[in-house]
């Protein structure tokens, strides 16, 4: 799971709403594996980064060199874009546990895809 | 007959001349790479627009008297990803052992040809295929003096009337055009998944789900001609996903697409956080959809941002259930389904919304202009287009909505 997707998860337990975001990552086995850079399309996804959601995660998988926000002019700063790159796409999470801040639940990350199926009792109606 | 096959040689001979210059195009590539002819599809596709433009003009010129309308065209990649029938796919498979061997021969005179036919409809009481095969063969071997060769010929010719439509054509592939080298376990045919992926009008930045896309057969084919897009696949089960992976690893994909294990009426997604959605909706044969349809595509529309496109892959019974809830107020919710109250309507209430029809640009526009009309709107989903499309055995709708508004507004 790279932390882009990350970034889009939402907990979906009953009653929890939209402070079922950002789930709390825990990581177990991490990796980091090159990623063909794509300037154009990182400086597309940009503008969807939830920033605090970012950074957390960030900051518990231990990354360095993490912009705390977008720069003036991102679109043409390579290097900011690299670094985006890195962050958003070259990390994958393959083992850990995402979790609902709200109610405490806890979702499995196994072989890097995210299990979020809710039992019958925790789905919203 | 005759007389329609002996009626313009001239773009036979053109036909003819342009199946050539592919081939070769195709025997070049062979001998660059051992791999597959992949990368030659796309290019080829290109070319075949071009041609298939230059043909149709001339089309207009030729009179018919008949009430199907003889098209000759070669059999290309743009037309498979439209609204045909397999019944060109399966014939195509069937062709394979004509072949079409680098062709050598610097004059067209020293052509060996066959003529494969297939008639199905009315005309199939008229004539026998064979009938129909040897009038156009006979009728090429005087205008062009070309050979017969019924086993191993360069240039196979063929030939399908029915009731809608009569085609003539060369294919051009040994192998059916929905193969594919980067796919270890197909799910969806790869044809019917291209169409639909280029129906959803991606575009750079966009994030693009597939909520059900068990081996990831519709993710993979948008992923290889639209790269710069973030693309989501999510899937119940776990063998399906771990499918799913080996195709994305044996494609080259896996920094592309990324896998969820979620359901389909509880997506983790927050509201309005997706620009397409694509999606093939179990028709209950190989796959159970164990929860009921109307469900499944609220909870699309509701991730779904507002102008974004949703494209699905519908059985006729979906389409019924649709449209069947559309029509009455009492609630058609499948047995078993816990979320439901007894006496409320669980129905998407269309709100008045009336469908918007867009002209539908292909020679089939009739039928297709009496499939939009059937598709029911759908809460904030407002009907776009629809193609009917056949899967072999059965028949299949693909439904492209556009999200108008947020519900509830």
């Amino acid at each position: 799971m790279k932390l882009l997707t990350h970034n889009l998860l939402s907990s979906h337990v009953r009653g929890v709403g939209p402070r079922g975001f950002p789930l709390r990552l825990q990581a177990t086995e991490v990796r980091i594996s090159p990623v063909e850079f794509n300037p154009d399309f990182v400086a597309r996804m940009i503008p969807k980064v939830e920033w605090a959601a970012l950074l957390e995660a960030a900051d518990t998988l231990h990354l360095v060199e993490v912009p705390k926000e977008p720069i003036q002019g991102y679109e043409h700063d390579e290097r900011f874009l690299r670094k985006m790159h890195h962050v958003l796409l070259e990390v994958d999470v393959l083992e850990g546990t995402l979790q609902c801040p709200e109610s405490g639940r806890l979702f499995p990350i196994s072989r890097g895809i995210p299990n979020m199926l809710l039992s019958d009792e925790e789905t919203e109606t | 007959m005759q007389r329609l096959t002996n009626d313009d040689p001239e773009s036979w001979l053109n036909a003819i001349s342009i199946w050539k210059n592919l081939l070769e195009l195709d025997a070049k590539k062979v001998k660059l790479s051992q791999k597959n002819a992949n990368p030659l599809k796309r290019k080829v596709g290109e070319n075949d627009i071009i041609a298939k433009k230059l043909k149709t003009e001339r089309m207009q010129e030729i009179q018919e008297k008949k009430e199907c309308q003889l098209e000759k065209q070669i059999e290309e990649e743009t037309l498979e990803q439209g609204n045909f029938t397999t019944k060109r796919d399966k014939s195509q498979e069937e062709l394979q052992n004509g072949g079409a061997e680098a062709v050598d021969t610097h004059n067209q005179n020293d052509l060996t040809f066959r003529v494969s036919c297939r008639c199905s409809g009315a005309i199939a009481k008229t004539f026998t295929a064979q009938e129909v095969g040897r009038v156009i063969g006979i009728a090429l071997m005087k205008q062009f003096g070309w050979k017969a060769d019924l086993r191993n010929p360069n240039l196979e010719i063929f030939i399908h009337l029915s009731d809608i439509y009569s085609v003539v054509g060369i294919p051009v592939f040994r192998v059916p055009l929905a193969s594919r080298a980067y796919i270890k376990t197909a799910g969806l045919r790869s044809t019917v998944a291209w169409a639909m992926a280029s129906l959803a009008e991606i575009k750079a930045g966009a994030v693009v789900l597939d909520p059900m896309c068990g081996l990831g057969t519709i993710l993979l084919e948008a992923a290889k001609e639209w790269p710069d897009v973030y693309y989501v696949g999510a899937d119940v089960s776990d063998s399906q996903l771990l499918g799913a992976c080996d195709n994305l690893k044996a494609a080259g994909l896996k920094d592309k697409i990324e896998l969820l294990k979620v359901s389909v009426i509880e997506l983790p997604l927050p509201s309005e956080s997706v620009d397409i959605i694509i999606s093939d909706i179990p028709f209950g044969k190989k796959f159970k959809l164990g929860k009921d349809i109307k469900h499944i595509i609220q909870e699309m529309e509701r991730v779904l941002r507002v102008g974004g496109t949703i494209v699905l892959l519908l059985s006729e019974d979906h389409q019924r259930r649709l449209k069947g809830c559309e029509e009455s107020s009492v609630p058609l919710n499948s047995k078993g389904s816990r979320t439901d109250k007894p006496g409320s309507t669980e129905c998407l209430n269309p709100e008045g919304k009336a469908a918007i029809s867009e002209p539908v640009s292909s020679s089939f526009a009739a039928s297709n202009q009496e499939c939009l009309d059937r598709m029911p709107p759908l809460g904030s989903l407002v009907p776009v287009e629809c193609y009917r499309v056949s899967l072999g055995k059965t028949d299949a709708l693909i439904y492209k909505y556009k999200k108008s508004h947020s519900p509830g507004q």
